[in-house]
């Protein structure tokens, strides 16, 4: 009783910290000037007609170089962990087999699914959109996939080279834009093309083809991870 | 009073009421995916929170399209930046969350017990 | 150039590329080593370029475009200092984990690559957000590195890593987005412009992030997750993560203070406490690794505090955090290292270390380093920082640092001693693998490397040699030599330093003619005895060398760094020439202690001094206003723990009577006087104020109750070497209170009781230790009848105890003269009263030292040795020259001393006339003494021959002539609880009360620390409720 008392009286000192926040938070009647900048100058200097493609991979594009890193150790370590477990133990499957529908709607579905993924990464840069949605989009059909036949194998092979493949070509552009353009990420070393265009924004569509594949991989790898550790649990 | 009813308070209050109940649930709850998903509250929480302060008044998505022409882009739209966070740090929350499960599941197979009171070998 | 951007891109593309190359995980592994060498490069070539040139940072606009519209990285010399740093450290914290990473394979590389990295984006980054994001990457990677040896512990422990760090990170982010929302910008510099401080809200923001921060850097008490980390991780982890991942975290610190700068003081606070705290709970730890965890955290205090104190330390911030951190850097991942090499769970076993024995050294170093030893450079830092707080009069800090390095002290050296003697003979063999072993050596030659470097910045330390250091280093290079080469060659040096520097001193400075002689000279004779042992001795002259070194340099010093660079010095040697005794483990440990805490106090009164008179020369001291008492005090308590006054003694009879046999002499008749010497300069320095008076009869007071007290335990002692032992502290007593009489006589008396004290107590610590090889014992009642075995020795013995006891015609004699003119003069008649009973008292255990050994009944086992060793006895017999010279002719020495001491004290000089030396009170001729005593004693011993010519000669076991049974000594032997009765009547005065005083301030931190380390139930909720509870509590402390 007395340890929830003080959980509860430390709930209420972190609600008086955050409190000061969300008093003093006012909204916002117009852009403060750096977003002014950006929406401004974005579609000259980049290019792109979504502005958060442009601060995402561009003017914070060395932020999302770090965030694909992040996904790419995070699929690192949990792959570690199940190649711990792969060669502890010799595994045993008993699961349940999935219901007909989903079976059979899965075949009709994942293609779609990965067709829509990659129209949104490869439309980042006009609409809302972008590698990481359409990366995300594509691991949903691969957990549908996954649901659908849990038996089923992924060529580990294949992801690791797709991953490794993105990757390189998402630093590569980062460091054309180093020589070829005016910074590390800068993405004018390809024509800017009209606003609006899907041949536009540089070098954006490229990365964002790469991020998407990256991102795909990474969380499929991710997903194909837990699997295989849960068929053991 | 009338700024604490428009959209932007109310979507970052609901913010910070999501990210109390995953702090409670992180202190609170024994069970280990309880305090993951107390941890995936928090982060949602956060993410709202941060998508609420990029609202500007009567703006829309920052996207230049026919809705909103290249001139008059600075009066019309949102803050992109926020958006532009919170696309990162729904993506770090999900490989901390991944990498939480995956020690969870570790953890599990070793002692099979998912109370955090069990795992109090290392102490003092 | 090789723009920094490449860090990234080459770690980052390599990182990625790994997965092209399936299996091959030796391929992977050189990648990842080639590409780390390749990090190395750049931040080196940046390091060497901004060490040339002064010129502007460079600015890395990554996206294109200048900040606040796009995230910038800067690189200037503190960012390629510290990449450099990292980068190095991952470059062989990965050679170290070389095996565990080809076992674990190409997943773990890359994990590894990605934790440098990110850790080297910290560092360079100029946005928060930016910041935010490598953080985690860090935090991530490391959650991975964790589990590279998967085990029961390192899972858990990574879980409470995980939940900890994301809680920490959610703070981070939260505050940075409000930042953002409250300033407009995410680019550090422009937020810290924005002074957010001042806005409402803003300010929670900024306390949010710089909290993380802090949080980041575990303090004391929101720091469990990581203790649990750094016990369970692979110990080549647990040195990233205290190495660079500590460093890195400091200085993102440093970086982010100008957009909170209302942190600075709590972080003060915040800092010292968890200093002080986790040092404190180190003492309670017996794992290695949570020990060093502990005193990780300790050192991440310290130096969370020294950013807290930028504002304070002015100028010199910079070289106090710089050599602080590195030292913490180099010595704690090399301990980690060290650790990963033997593989213990208890600090008892690291005394398997010694079957490689360069890697005990490096252990030395690496603890020298984190207590602050010269000439490593945290020794340098420390000094400085408390310089500076006293200059701006920061007491409370300057004694909350001292209090939590004293305590780091206590484990440390526990954990040194443990090392040095415990019996590894129990514990396995093991191979020393060169991947694991050449980062281990590389951070100790870099640790010593930096403080040569620090020594250079420093100011007051230009009158320096580093020759005799060099000279060491040499002896130590060639200690696989026999033992005769180290020796000659040892003798060589010190005799090639006395020429140096004995004639000039001899025309300029007489006090230091006599204190270096006492030194050197001492010195090379102890050193003579040392033919007499075997083998190799290994480690013996470096240490005796570096004690000497320091005994040098403290004579030669002229500011007080010099003189407290000598002095740790002198420490540090003789520490370890102490700790040579077969069973003197503690005795060192609590020499060490009584040491250290010396030194602080003189620290401390230093830096007091330095804050008035903003100078660092000795003479200083003089110029002192305020505060006189406390300085005098805190350096005369400094100065007595090495004179072992009453209260300060208890390190030193076991500490003397356990050492190897000429090593008593050097710590008993040389380094005491390094006290004696400090406390002159002291006086002369302090002695005109009239402040000092009343504190210098007390001094006075405690010297006659040291001498007393010292002289009855040693009646009442069965140990020979302990017998001298107690002598010693109370001949020191006798010093002292010469000392604090404060006039022309009582100086002249200690004068030349030092000198005295040196000569005869050398003749006797020799001579006993001598003994004491050949019959195998210390126990005076196992040994008896010697006499006709060693004649030579109990002629040595005979003289010595004359020259002690003060009985005519020897220079003792002299003493007991000079000094009862001096009681008189001075009116202090009961302290002098005391003393003169304390004297009657040193004739009972002087007549039971040399009874006892030489007289009465041989022994069995004892019918065959021989006499004392030749090598003993030449610089026995030349000592014994020097007693004869000063007391047949004491005027040519005490000439020249009243000469010297009329500087200070003009009145009250010895008039001479001849040999006569005349005072208010009555005239003594050293000379005539001696001969008078010379022609009865003659006399005498010439009718005694005559009568007993009829004499019957008595065989030993004529027991119709000999009332003892020489059988069980134990209990027969005269000498076994002799003066029962006096222990009876008068035995409470010595009752090891002083004793029980230290033991119950142990006791009581120890249960302190025991009580305190409860806190951490290991339950990883726990850990959560105190980071947020941390969390509040510092808030509501803030606003």
């Amino acid at each position: 009783m007395i340890k929830k008392g003080i959980l509860l009286l430390l709930l209420a000192g972190f609600v008086v910290v955050i409190s000061n926040l969300i008093i003093n938070f006012s909204g916002s009647s117009e852009l403060n000037p750096l977003a002014r900048y950006y929406a401004e100058n974005g579609p000259t200097e980049v290019g792109a007609a979504n502005l958060v493609t442009a601060v995402v991979v561009t003017y914070r594009g060395f932020d999302t170089l770090g965030e694909v890193t992040i996904l790419f150790i995070a699929a690192a370590i949990v792959g570690f962990f199940l190649k711990i477990l792969n060669s502890n133990n010799n595994r045993t499957s008993s699961l349940r087999k999935p219901s007909e529908i989903l079976e059979t709607a899965s075949t009709l579905l994942v293609p779609t699914i990965f067709m829509l993924g990659t129209y949104i990464f490869i439309n980042g840069h006009l609409t809302p959109g972008g590698g990481f949605q359409g990366g995300a989009v594509i691991a949903t059909g691969v957990m549908m996939i996954i649901l659908a036949r849990p038996t089923s194998e992924f060529n580990h092979k294949l992801l690791s080279i797709l991953e490794a493949i993105s990757g390189i070509g998402f630093v590569l552009m980062g460091v054309l834009g180093l020589i070829l353009a005016s910074g590390f990420l800068n993405n004018a070393f390809l024509p800017l093309g009209k606003l609006g265009n899907i041949l536009s924004a540089g070098a954006i569509p490229i990365i964002y083809v790469f991020i998407g594949i990256k991102v795909g991989s990474e969380l499929t790898s991710i997903l194909n991870s837990l699997k295989e550790n849960q068929n053991e649990v | 009073m009338t700024q604490y009813l428009s959209v932007e308070f109310i979507a970052m209050l609901t913010g910070f009421l999501l990210m109390v109940i995953g702090v409670w649930g992180i202190i609170s709850q024994k069970n280990l995916l309880k305090i993951v998903i107390g941890f995936s509250l928090f982060d949602t929480g956060l993410n709202i929170v941060i998508v609420s302060l990029s609202y500007v008044k009567n703006s829309t998505a920052p996207i230049l399209d026919k809705a909103v022409e290249v001139s008059d882009a600075a009066s019309k739209i949102a803050d992109p930046v926020p958006q532009a966070l919170v696309l990162t740090s729904i993506v770090i929350g999900l490989g901390v969350t991944a990498l939480m499960l995956a020690y969870v599941m570790r953890m599990f197979r070793e002692k099979k017990s998912l109370e955090i009171n069990s795992y109090n070998e290392l102490k003092w | 150039m090789v723009n920094p951007i490449h860090i990234v891109s080459i770690a980052l593309g390599v990182a990625f590329a790994l997965g092209f190359l399936g299996k091959r995980d030796k391929l992977s592994l050189g990648l990842v080593l080639s590409t780390l060498a390749g990090m190395v490069a750049i931040s080196a070539g940046w390091f060497i370029h901004f060490l040339n040139s002064s010129v502007e940072p460079l600015q890395i606009f990554t996206g294109g475009f200048k900040p606040p519209f796009a995230i910038n990285l800067q690189m200037g010399l503190a960012e390629a200092t510290f990449t450099l740093l990292i980068n190095v450290a991952g470059f062989l914290g990965a050679i170290y984990l070389t095996k565990e990473l080809l076992k674990t394979g190409k997943n773990m590389m890359l994990i590894f690559l990605v934790f440098i990295l990110g850790l080297n984006v910290m560092v360079m980054t100029r946005d928060l957000f930016n910041l935010f994001v490598f953080s985690e990457i860090q935090s991530i990677a490391l959650a991975g590195l964790i589990i590279l040896d998967p085990n029961r512990k390192s899972i858990p422990s990574g879980f409470k890593y995980v939940i900890a760090t994301g809680l920490i990170s959610s703070f981070l982010l939260l505050g940075t987005v409000f930042a953002y929302y409250f300033s407009g910008t995410l680019n550090i510099d422009f937020i810290s412009q924005a002074s957010l401080q001042y806005v409402k809200g803003g300010a929670v923001a900024v306390f949010m992030v710089i909290l993380a921060v802090i949080l980041e850097l575990k303090p004391f008490p929101a720091n469990g997750w990581a203790l649990d980390v750094y016990e369970s991780a692979h110990p080549g982890i647990g040195a990233l993560v205290s190495g660079i991942a500590g460093t890195t975290s400091l200085f993102v610190l440093y970086k982010l203070i100008p957009v909170a700068p209302f942190i600075s003081d709590i972080l003060i606070t915040l800092g010292l406490v968890s200093f002080v705290a986790s040092n404190l709970l180190g003492l309670s730890q017996t794992n290695p690794n949570r020990l060093l965890g502990y005193s990780s955290i300790g050192q991440l205090g310290l130096l969370s505090a020294t950013i807290g104190m930028q504002q304070l330390l002015g100028d010199k911030f910079i070289f106090i955090a710089l050599t602080i951190l590195i030292s913490h850097f180099f010595a704690k991942a090399g301990l980690f290292w060290l650790s990963g090499i033997i593989n213990r769970d208890d600090i008892k076993d690291w005394a398997m270390l010694r079957k490689k024995p360069i890697l005990l050294v490096l252990f030395g170093v690496f603890i020298f380093s984190l207590i602050g030893f010269p000439p490593l450079p945290s020794f340098f830092g420390k000094w400085s920082l408390i310089m500076e707080l006293s200059a701006g009069n920061q007491y409370m800090l300057v004694t909350s640092i001292l209090i939590g390095s004293f305590i780091e002290g206590i484990y440390l050296f526990r954990w040194l001693g443990y090392a040095i003697k415990l019996d590894f003979s129990d514990l396995p063999e093991f191979k020393l693998n060169i991947s694991k072993f050449l980062p281990t050596l590389t951070w100790g030659i870099l640790l010593i490397a930096t403080g040569v470097v620090a020594s250079a910045e420093m100011e007051g330390l230009s009158g320096l040699s580093y020759w005799p250091l060099i000279f060491i280093a040499f002896i130590y290079l060639i200690d696989e030599l026999p033992i005769y080469i180290k020796n000659t060659l040892s003798i060589a040096g010190l005799a090639f330093y006395s020429w140096l520097t004995l004639p000039e001193l001899y025309y300029t400075d007489m006090l230091r003619f006599i204190f270096m002689g006492i030194f050197l000279i001492g010195g090379i004779l102890t050193l003579i005895a040392g033919y007499a042992y075997k083998g190799k001795r290994r480690g013996f002259y470096p240490v005796a060398l570096i004690m000497y070194a320091g005994l040098a340099y403290i004579i030669q010093a002229s500011t007080t760094l010099e003189f407290f660079f000598g002095w740790e010095l002198m420490t540090a040697g003789s520490y370890f020439l102490i700790i040579r005794g077969k069973k003197s483990i503690n005795h060192a440990l609590s020499y060490m202690l009584f040491s250290i805490g010396g030194a602080y106090a003189i620290l401390a009164g230093f830096g007091i001094t330095f804050a008035e008179t903003q100078s660092m020369l000795i003479a200083s001291l003089s110029q002192l206003s305020n505060m006189v008492p406390l300085v005098f005090i805190l350096l005369a308590i400094g100065f007595m723990t090495k004179t072992a006054s009453l209260g300060l003694h208890i390190w030193l009879p076991g500490a003397h009577a356990e050492a190897e046999s000429d090593v008593s002499p050097m710590v008993s008749a040389i380094l005491l006087k390094a006290g004696v010497f400090g406390l002159l300069l002291l006086m002369i320095a302090m002695g005109n104020n009239p402040q000092i008076a009343t504190i210098a009869y007390y001094l006075g007071w405690l010297g006659a109750l040291t001498a007393l007290v010292g002289n009855m335990a040693a009646a009442f002692q069965e140990d020979a070497k302990r017998l001298l032992a107690y002598s010693s502290i109370a001949q020191l007593g006798y010093i002292l209170f010469a000392l604090a009489m404060m006039s022309h006589l009582g100086w002249l008396t200690a004068m030349y009781y030092s000198i005295n004290h040196f000569l005869y107590k050398a003749i006797l610590f020799l001579t006993i230790g001598a003994v004491v090889l050949k019959v195998g014992t210390h126990s005076m009642y196992k040994m008896g009848g010697l006499i006709k075995n060693m004649p030579l020795a109990f002629i040595a013995v005979l003289i010595g105890i004359i020259a002690l006891s003060g009985v005519p015609p020897l220079s003792g004699f002299g003493g007991k003269w000079l000094f009862y003119n001096a009681v008189i003069d001075k009116h202090w008649y009961f302290q002098g009263i005391i003393v003169f009973f304390s004297g009657i008292v040193a004739f009972l255990y002087l007549y039971k030292l040399i009874y006892s050994i030489f007289l009465g009944q041989l022994k069995d086992n004892l019918r065959h040795v021989t006499d004392i060793s030749l090598w003993f006895a030449i610089p026995i017999y030349i000592l014994i020259i020097g007693i004869m010279i000063i007391s047949a002719k004491p005027e040519w020495l005490l000439q020249p001393l009243g000469k010297m001491i009329s500087q200070w004290y003009p009145n009250g000089a010895l008039a001479w006339n001849g040999g006569l030396a005349t005072s208010t009170y009555g005239y003594w001729n050293g000379n005539g003494v001696m001969i008078t005593i010379g022609i009865m004693f003659t006399t005498i011993l010439i009718w005694l021959i005559v009568l007993s010519r009829k004499a019957q000669k008595v065989k030993q076991f004529n027991i119709v002539y000999a009332a003892e049974a020489p059988q069980r000594p134990e209990t027969t032997h005269q000498s076994y609880n002799m003066y029962a009765g006096y222990n009876k009547a008068l035995g409470w005065i010595v009752a090891p009360k002083i004793t029980e005083f230290w033991n119950m301030m142990s006791d009581w931190i120890l249960s302190l620390a025991h009580f305190t380390r409860l806190i951490y139930n290991g339950n990883g909720q726990r850990y959560l409720i105190y980071i947020l509870g941390y969390f509040v509590i510092i808030y509501f402390l803030v606003f």
